[in-house]
């Protein structure tokens, strides 16, 4: 199992070394400063506060997408896999991993001008650690403490909402990043929650350097086919691209990108409805899925079928997974379950609470696979549930027996997205499972038995795994984001920009 | 019934029955126009019904041509024919295709049937479409009714299936149009009807599959049977369905079924046309009969009033006269202005009660001369007698002059004695008719007419058993509850008295005397009867007239006194005899007598009738 504990770490190099190759190519010519960076995103708003983040939310990931142009964390993990300090300088642990100790980057200043302290730093992480762990300031230092070992502290603070902050008034938050918010307050604060336009401007000041372009303007709320013409119209320098139009835009001639996995598609049953209690109605439905058409023909193989709930660029053990699609077995399971039961009279009520068309068609998808297992399926949207339970009396709208969940990975480390990701689906853990989740701690063999008893229950069922694309203007130079997909827009320079990189100083990018 | 209201309700049935039957007339000729005007308009809304039909098959027949056609289609087609290809290229296709063609369904299915792209069904793509591969030669089909599935149900589309052959493979183009209230909305309707479709897609009625041009229908439950008889036998149909208690709600539907490739139902076409129109124009021809029924009644009441006035009043007034000839009036005239029968009735009549009025005024003349000569008669019958002896003795007077003084004394004396004796007669009977003209007026007080009968049999119980005089034997029989009446006791003593003396002189032989008192209704009955010899009907008509008697010695005022007697209070008397079986007398006494100016003011009594005036 050891061998597969380095799995992800294979993986996240394998995808570095890919984005290292680009880079170079990008990197063959001398960087330029100046220029604002056009940004769409589908969102229609996004909050810019860590504290407020749904953890596997789209919403999250936006947010995710421009706090890093505001903030930074303590640690970062670059593009071949190492730990990079960031506003930590150097960190220590203990041999058991109880205690870790980080010491912070000197002179590091807030866009208001503030010195950056410790007791910034834990102050912004208390409220986003698990209960269980304990952040303080001592000195220049920020010790974190736990009664439970923490052997993946670094990669949960190199990535997810574990950005540093400071809110000097309710609804404002400072940041060290290298963008500061074009729209705040003289003192340089930022408010929490933005809508249509924002504007970033580089802070000039930031301890990691100015940024090349001198702004980045994000237009929230853009429909992904306008996002598309935009960018061929040269009307935006950086899209977010739907799935069904990645082939599209690859037809155009438009550079994309695609992240690693990092979206999971999963069914999520609903353990209270009487109607899907029987496992071999659970098991019938799960045989008749025939997860490979979703992923190579609906989504035109821009996803990959998934058996486990983690991807295997994140666990590095999700290939011992498989699952099997048999439409004669399902049929067989189906016979021996009531006759009444998944009927045209009765069909079992699938909700769509993943966002976008494509979680509808995947909906759908599920509904036609049923029926081949004779189960009749009625597939209801989120707004449509919501819209009919607003007009109607609660009891007169019949509880969905599943739900279709999309699961948006943030963090780098597997234990932490699996506990985040059984919180809330409110997977409880069968009762023959050695001690609590978080005793099983990080140690790969343990978290793939922990999924495998999960999976096992069949309250789950993964479905697709699809990664994330955008779509890059010709002018864009450096783009090199992370494979999970952080974009890194600090690094982006274009190409036409007014002057070229000024000599190096104290304030230059290192 | 008068003649009056048998007229009127002869006019009134008469205006009724022709009211009622100009109505019924007339709503019949409405209801039969109205139908034929529904059914032509129904018809020719099903015609261009199927019209409109037909030109949107050619229509989608055309764009799925088009689409098939395109270049962009023939290079999938080549594409896919290819080894290895790769179907999920091409999984988006058939949206972008489709909208273009503004097809609401469109499918591209590769030869062996399985489905390349999906405009409105994507989920389904990979899955296999038999039934087009079916099929050999779609090639110029015309479009045909489909039931067509997608995530949001099931629907009713017009599809067609055009095909693209790449070598042996075969590339299938199947595209059509939703058949829902956009394509209603699109038939030009006459004014008041609908056009409703009825998608039969789901075993049953389904209130939802139910649509018109504006969306779901109201109360489509009321069409259940309609569709429900229509499902079991697919046939032209018509219903008229009552949406309320109104019956103007009330709508006729014409329903035909839509059938598919197969000849399975797959829609009911429903052309509603209101009956509202129908109704209300029923109901104002019912308010107008009834408006004019009345106005019939109301000018009819008035009409017969006026008509009946006009021709019963001089009936009437010759039924008044009548009776006022009855009453006496015998100068009554009548108007014979009016003319025809009537005028003629009405101069008869008044010849009628000339001649009558001329007859009794003779009669009331022979009968006055009658009663004078039959006055003289018994005047001269009662003075002679007294006459003749004053007569004798005056002549036996002169004869005895030449008798010595002695002798002639004693008949002087004698002849005096006669002479006074006779003169007393003669007093006396001049005294009688004094009498009978100088009635007195009756005294009225309670009296008990029981106690009048007994004290006047009282006086006459000596002669009842004189000696050498044959028995006459009483008999009373009286109602001790007989009331009491007003009544003057000396007058009716005096008419009892005579009535009794009459009896016993109708008795010579003997015989029995019988007095019945009884109450009648507002007054009382007295009866006198003997057992004499009777009467004859001529003598009991003239047994009342004054100075007529049938005896040998009276003066015939007897009755007549009691006649007036009764009469003076008010009472009837009346005679019954048979000869040989007795007479009874029958008077009829009120409790109060009528007040008459004779008798309530005059001390004097009016002269008997029968007198000469």
């Amino acid at each position: 199992m050891r061998s597969i504990a380095s799995h992800w770490r294979a993986g996240i190099s394998l995808l570095a070394a890919c984005a290292a190759l680009s880079a170079s190519l990008g990197a063959a010519e001398r960087p330029r400063y100046g220029g604002t960076l056009r940004v769409e995103l589908r969102a229609a708003a996004v909050s810019l506060d860590p504290r407020e983040w749904r953890a596997g939310s789209e919403e999250a990931a936006s947010g995710a997408k421009l706090a890093t142009l505001l903030f930074d964390r303590l640690v970062a993990l670059d593009n071949y896999g190492h730990f990079l300090p960031q506003l930590a300088a150097e960190w220590s642990h203990d041999a058991s991993f109880h205690r870790w100790q980080f010491t912070l980057r000197a002179e590091v200043k807030f866009s208001d001008g503030a010195p950056l302290t410790a007791a910034d730093v834990a102050a912004a992480l208390a409220p986003l650690l698990p209960a269980a762990r304990q952040v303080s300031a001592s000195g220049n230092a920020v010790v974190f403490q736990s009664a439970a070992p923490m052997p993946d502290l670094l990669e949960e603070l190199a990535s997810g909402r574990y950005f540093i902050y400071r809110a000097p008034s309710a609804g404002v938050l400072l940041g060290t990043g290298p963008f500061v918010l074009a729209a705040a307050p003289p003192s340089g604060a930022v408010p929490a929650r933005s809508e249509a336009h924002l504007t970033f401007r580089a802070n000039a000041e930031a301890w990691s350097g100015r940024p090349f372009v001198d702004a980045v303007e994000v237009t929230l709320g853009v429909p992904p086919l306008r996002q598309l013409y935009d960018l061929q119209l040269s009307r935006a320098d950086l899209i977010e691209l739907s799935p069904d139009l990645v082939r599209r835009a690859a037809q155009a001639g438009l550079r994309t990108w695609a992240s690693a996995p990092v979206t999971l598609y999963a069914l999520r049953f609903d353990d209270a409805l009487p109607a899907v209690q029987d496992a071999r109605l659970r098991e019938a439905l799960a045989l008749s899925l025939d997860r490979a058409t979703m992923a190579g023909v609906l989504l035109q193989k821009q996803a990959e079928p998934a058996a486990a709930l983690l991807p295997a660029w994140l666990s590095g053990y999700a290939f011992l997974f498989t699952v099997e699609t048999n439409v004669d077995r399902a049929r067989e399971m189906r016979a021996a379950l009531p006759a009444t039961l998944a009927t045209a009279g009765e069909p079992l009520r699938l909700r769509v609470d993943a966002p976008g068309d494509l979680a509808r068609l995947l909906g759908d998808r599920i509904a036609v696979n049923a029926r081949q297992a004779l189960l009749i399926v009625q597939v209801v949207n989120r707004m449509g549930a919501r819209a009919a339970a607003a007009a109607a009396p609660p009891s007169r709208e019949p509880a969905p027996g599943m739900r279709l969940v999309s699961w948006r990975f943030r963090s780098l480390s597997p234990r932490a997205e699996l506990d985040a990701f059984a919180a809330a689906l409110d997977l409880a853990e069968p009762a023959e499972s050695a001690g609590s989740p978080a005793a099983a701690g990080a140690d790969p063999a343990q978290l793939h038995a922990r999924e495998q008893r999960i999976l096992a229950e069949r309250r789950v069922l993964p479905l697709v795994l699809l990664p994330e694309f955008a779509g890059v203007g010709a002018r864009v130079r450096d783009w090199l984001p992370a494979p999970w997909g952080d974009w890194h827009l600090a690094g982006v320079w274009l190409d036409g920009a007014d002057s070229p990189a000024p000599a190096k100083s104290s304030g230059e990018k290192p | 019934m008068n003649f009056r209201i048998k007229l009127f309700l002869v006019f009134l049935l008469t205006v009724l029955a022709s009211v009622t039957l100009v109505a019924w007339g007339v709503t019949r000729y409405t209801r039969k126009a109205f139908e034929e005007l529904d059914t032509q308009r129904t018809e020719a809304l099903v015609a261009q019904f199927h019209k409109e039909f037909a030109q949107r098959a050619e229509d989608v027949a055309h764009r799925v041509e088009n689409i098939t056609n395109a270049e962009v289609t023939i290079k999938t087609a080549l594409e896919l024919a290819q080894p290895n290809a790769d179907p999920s290229a091409y999984v988006h296709d058939a949206n972008g295709a489709a909208q273009e063609q503004n097809l609401d369904y469109l499918e591209f299915v590769n030869s062996d049937g399985t489905l390349i792209s999906s405009a409105q069904y994507p989920a389904r793509v990979g899955y296999k479409n038999d039934w087009v591969t079916a099929a050999k030669d779609w090639r110029s089909s015309p479009a045909f009714l489909k039931r067509e599935e997608s995530p949001d149900g099931v629907a009713l589309s017009l599809t067609a299936v055009r095909t693209l052959p790449v070598g042996e493979k075969i590339f299938y183009v199947i595209g059509g149009r939703r058949l829902d209230q956009n394509f209603l909305a699109s038939l030009v309707l006459p004014s008041g009807m609908r056009a409703l479709l009825y998608r039969n897609l789901e075993q049953g009625f389904v209130p939802s599959a139910l649509t018109d041009a504006s969306g779901e229908v109201a109360q489509s439950e009321q069409l259940a049977p309609l569709i429900q008889q229509m499902q079991k036998q697919p046939r032209p149909m018509v219903e008229t369905v009552n949406w309320s208690a109104d019956a103007a709600a009330a709508e006729t539907f014409h329903a035909m079924p839509l059938l598919g490739r197969n000849n399975e139902l797959l829609g009911v076409l429903l052309v509603g046309s209101p009956r509202r129109e129908l109704v209300l124009l029923l109901r104002r021809i019912q308010s107008i009969a009834a408006g004019v029924g009345a106005g019939a009644l109301l000018i009819g009441l008035l009409l017969t009033w006026w008509v009946s006035a006009r021709i019963t009043r001089p009936v009437v007034e010759l039924a008044e006269g009548a009776r006022a000839v009855a009453a006496g009036h015998w100068d009554t005239r009548m108007e014979t202005g009016a003319g025809g029968e009537i005028g003629q009735l009405a101069a008869a009549f008044n010849d009628m009660t000339g001649t009558l009025a001329a007859q009794r005024e003779r009669l009331v003349q022979a009968e006055r001369v009658a009663a004078w000569r039959e006055l003289a008669r018994r005047l001269a019958h009662e003075l002679r007698n007294p006459l003749f002896p004053l007569q004798i003795t005056l002549e036996n007077l002169q004869r005895a002059r030449t008798l010595p003084p002695e002798q002639f004394h004693e008949i002087f004396q004698e002849s005096t004695a006669t002479l006074k004796a006779e003169l007393s007669n003669l007093n006396v009977i001049v005294g009688r008719f004094s009498d009978f003209s100088k009635m007195p007026a009756p005294q009225l007080r309670r009296v008990n007419v029981n106690d009048a009968v007994r004290n006047a049999v009282r006086l006459f119980e000596a002669q009842f058993s004189a000696v050498g005089k044959p028995a006459i034997t009483p008999d009373l029989r009286l109602d001790e509850a007989l009331p009491e009446i007003d009544a003057d006791p000396d007058l009716l003593h005096r008419a009892l008295q005579n009535l009794v003396l009459n009896a016993l002189d109708a008795m010579p032989a003997g015989g029995t005397l019988t007095l019945r008192t009884s109450a009648r209704d507002g007054g009382v009955l007295l009866e006198v009867s003997d057992s004499g010899q009777g009467l004859t009907p001529e003598e009991c008509s003239r047994l009342f007239t004054p100075y007529y008697t049938s005896k040998q010695h009276g003066t015939g005022l007897g009755l007549a006194i009691v006649q007036s007697v009764v009469s003076d209070h008010g009472g009837t008397i009346s005679v019954a005899s048979d000869p040989g079986s007795g007479t009874t007398f029958r008077i009829e006494l009120p409790l109060r007598p009528p007040k008459t100016p004779a008798a309530a003011l005059t001390g004097g009594s009016a002269p008997p009738s029968g007198l000469p005036a």
